[in-house]
């Protein structure tokens, strides 16, 4: 390890590293109290919603929409999910993403001349969810919610990149769905 | 100006020869200053006609068009970090430190639709800072001229990847 290396370098890497789309996503998921998607066989898409994203770039973007649905009926399709048309399935499934900026107030302690991760200054980042719903179609109600968070900077502007994001979080998110059982 | 767009994959763009504008935008802009305004109607559609004629694409004058296009303007409130760019060597503020401040960003998008398959095909889309555009007519047309023309280099001329 060169000593010599100097602090604003090491600020450089961190940087590329989070450019990369290193930082890790977090996945996270719930079953309704009482709930078994045993009974489950089929689901359609609940209509796509129009809600805004929070960034016009993935607001209507059909791109995104049909990545995220084809790779969500492979992941349903591996787990013993027939598609079945609207209004005839055991479940509807929705999904909703956002994106929001996030302020990390790092540094905020130089008042005390205390900063132990460089760089010490606020920081601004792009936080990126998609949230899954399964909600059983006769009672109408939420069965089991999945949702992934990622740092979101730069990715949407790269759609390979993008690609790769929505295929991890959907794969992710269904990883956390109970066994079906039988 | 960042400068981006997302592309469906396996489309073969040199087949399409002619477009027309779609039905026109009424989602607002978020932001009363861009909405309803004949000029940045006229910049706009004025630089996607000229941007797609170096394709080899022209505006339909009989018939059916083979693309049809639909741009969008959308006004986002952002926060941004200034003087925090020690990692570079320098700073803006006195004492160095971050300085955490809001502005207005813009963003033009451009949806390209085959017409006979109704699937968007192309969205480019160009963002910058919106304040210091606003107030000049000609700084504002200038802008968007190069906003179109940077998406319109990014669209394909053969078959997308």
């Amino acid at each position: 390890m060169p000593g010599s290396a100097r602090p604003a370098v090491a600020a450089l890497a961190l940087s590329l590293t989070l450019l990369s789309g290193c930082a890790p996503m977090r996945v996270n998921s719930f079953l309704e109290r009482g709930a078994t998607l045993s009974g489950y066989r089929t689901y359609a898409w609940a209509p796509t919603d129009r809600l805004s994203t929070g960034d016009p770039r993935l607001d209507n973007n059909p791109f995104f929409q049909r990545r995220l649905q084809t790779g969500v009926e492979t992941e349903l399709l591996t787990r013993g999910f027939q598609k079945a048309d609207a209004g005839a399935s055991d479940v509807v499934v929705h999904y909703h993403a956002s994106v929001s900026q996030q302020v990390s107030v790092n540094g905020a302690d130089q008042d005390d001349l205390r900063c132990e991760t460089p760089p010490c200054s606020p920081d601004v980042y792009e936080k990126g969810s998609i949230v899954l719903d399964l909600v059983d179609r006769r009672t109408n109600k939420l069965v089991w919610r999945g949702w992934a968070t990622t740092t979101f900077d730069n990715i949407i502007d790269n759609q390979r990149l993008f690609e790769q994001t929505i295929d991890e979080a959907v794969r992710k998110i269904l990883d956390r769905l109970p066994p079906r059982g039988v | 100006m960042n400068v981006s767009s997302h592309v469906e994959s396996g489309v073969n763009f040199a087949a399409y020869r002619t477009f027309d504008w779609g039905p026109a935008d009424s989602l607002p802009t978020g932001d009363p200053r861009l909405d309803k305004d004949p000029f940045f109607k006229d910049q706009m559609q004025g630089a996607v006609e000229k941007g797609l004629a170096a394709r080899g694409i022209a505006i339909a004058t009989s018939g059916q068009p083979d693309l049809l296009i639909h741009y969008h303007a959308a006004v986002t409130e952002r926060i941004d970090v200034i003087g925090a760019d020690r990692r570079y060597g320098y700073c803006q503020t006195d004492d160095c430190r971050g300085q955490v401040v809001a502005h207005e960003a813009g963003t033009l998008m451009l949806d390209v639709v085959d017409r006979q398959t109704n699937r968007v095909i192309w969205r480019g889309w160009a963002q910058e800072r919106l304040e210091p555009l606003l107030d000049n007519r000609d700084t504002l047309a200038a802008h968007i001229t190069e906003a179109v023309t940077r998406m319109l280099e990014r669209f394909p001329a053969g078959v997308a990847r």
